[in-house]
């Protein structure tokens, strides 16, 4: 069966659902996938989620830093973030390409990051692109660490990797990331070959289940609307939600 | 701020914190059995900062929320540029970000000053003029040649206002505030 959505419908409608009612969710700057997801899931199994969306409406505080010290606290229950690459460690690079003291290309860092992946208590990173350039065995430059030895002060952990192929699950007590599930209607062979690093096991990995109509409908109907009039990615919201769909 | 170095939840098994060698993993001195980062202070010598207002007391109001004023406080000396003085600052400036004049050693008027930064509340970033830098600053010959047609061979700031910052560019006359958390 052909898919009827787009790649950042269903990574906003996966995203969604890691979100829990009750929980404070945040997502960064530049995150309009993470911004629809968090949206689509107030609308739907969560009404009673707390948003936090940066540069947006959805900020309740007036700096940064105010919003660090709510993670600080443990009070965040959940972080989007994405990084440039990812690697089997749960490792998340933001800063670098190549060798750090001459990089071929620099990112933003990992001034948030470096501390929000330690505070909130699951943080799920998103990655628009599966390939084994960002899905690599060891990171440029460690931004943030998905494991620590158990004596350093940390609220959580990241929990899952979601890409427009897959969603990969965080085994803590390995330290490890193991594909949880394959999107239709890529495959799993397909999702190992573009993996930068070994996944182990996979054979009894099956599909993701697929965006329902319910998700679909209220993410292209209520959350695009809600976008657009509140300014929160309002462009993207009109150009990407119930546009373009996949053949 | 004046204290010898912070605690910092979180860094720790990074490169960040492999590579520096001002921030240590070290054990809580009030929970032994647990280890946080600790971060030296920054004490800079100087601190430069543009503002979109001054008074002649020093004040300064940025027009929009920052943590500058942590960076004032940690500085030995600071020294702002804004967009106007005027006499007293009106009350209303201090929304936003505020700072106190107590903290300041230098206010130096210079119009455009941020460009082509933005200045929140009176002009916006000009991309056409940072995407060129960026081109620019992919090689150190470029970059040269940047910093030759924008700063080396230009009289002043005012030649460069002429020659860089487009004509008209943000509001003209009275500079207004931009909405708190803007």
């Amino acid at each position: 069966m052909a898919a009827s959505w787009n790649e950042a419908e269903l990574m906003a409608v996966l995203l969604s659902r890691e979100v829990r009612d009750g929980e404070i969710s945040a997502c960064g700057a530049l995150s309009m996938i993470p911004a629809a997801g968090l949206l689509l899931a107030q609308a739907t199994h969560a009404p009673n989620a707390e948003l936090i969306i940066l540069s947006s409406p959805f900020m309740p505080f007036r700096t940064s830093r105010q919003f660090h010290y709510l993670a600080q606290r443990g009070d965040l229950g959940l972080f989007f973030v994405s990084g440039v690459q990812i690697d089997r460690h749960g490792n998340y690079n933001l800063h670098v390409l190549g060798d750090p003291d001459r990089p071929k290309v620099r990112f933003p860092g990992g001034y948030g990051g470096g501390m929000i992946y330690y505070a909130a208590r699951r943080t799920v990173v998103f990655r628009t692109e599966h390939t084994p350039r960002s899905l690599v065995e060891r990171v440029d430059f460690i931004s943030a660490a998905g494991h620590t030895p158990p004596e350093v002060l940390r609220h959580g952990h990241p929990s899952k990797v979601v890409t427009p192929m897959a969603t990969l699950r965080f085994d803590l007590e390995a330290g490890l990331l193991r594909l949880e599930s394959v999107h239709p209607p890529h495959t799993v062979a397909e999702v190992v070959e573009r993996t930068g690093f070994d996944l182990g096991d996979v054979s009894a990995v099956g599909p993701t289940p697929a965006p329902t109509e319910a998700e679909l409908a209220t993410l292209r109907g209520p959350v695009r609307a809600r976008m657009i009039e509140t300014g929160t990615y309002a462009d993207w919201a009109e150009a990407t939600l119930g546009a373009g769909l996949a053949a | 701020m004046g204290i010898p170095y912070v605690p910092v939840l979180g860094l720790a098994g990074t490169d960040l914190l492999a590579r520096r060698d001002d921030m240590k993993l070290l054990p809580d001195p009030f929970h032994p059995e647990r280890q946080t980062v600790v971060a030296q202070a920054l004490r800079p010598d100087v601190a430069l900062f543009h503002g979109l207002r001054a008074d002649r007391a020093g004040n300064v109001c940025f027009g929009y929320e920052s943590d500058n004023v942590l960076l004032a406080e940690a500085s030995r000396t600071v020294i702002v540029t804004v967009e106007e003085v005027v006499d007293t600052l009106p009350p209303e400036d201090r929304a936003g970000t505020f700072m106190p004049g107590i903290l300041v050693d230098a206010v130096v008027e210079v119009r455009y000053g941020a460009h082509p930064a933005g200045a929140p509340g009176a002009y916006p970033h000009d991309d056409e003029h940072l995407t060129w830098y960026a081109e620019q600053a992919r090689s150190d010959e470029a970059f040269a040649e940047y910093l030759r047609q924008t700063v080396f061979d230009l009289p002043d700031h005012a030649a460069y206002v002429a020659r860089f910052v487009p004509e008209g560019w943000g509001q003209r006359g009275q500079l207004r505030l931009q909405a708190a958390g803007d």
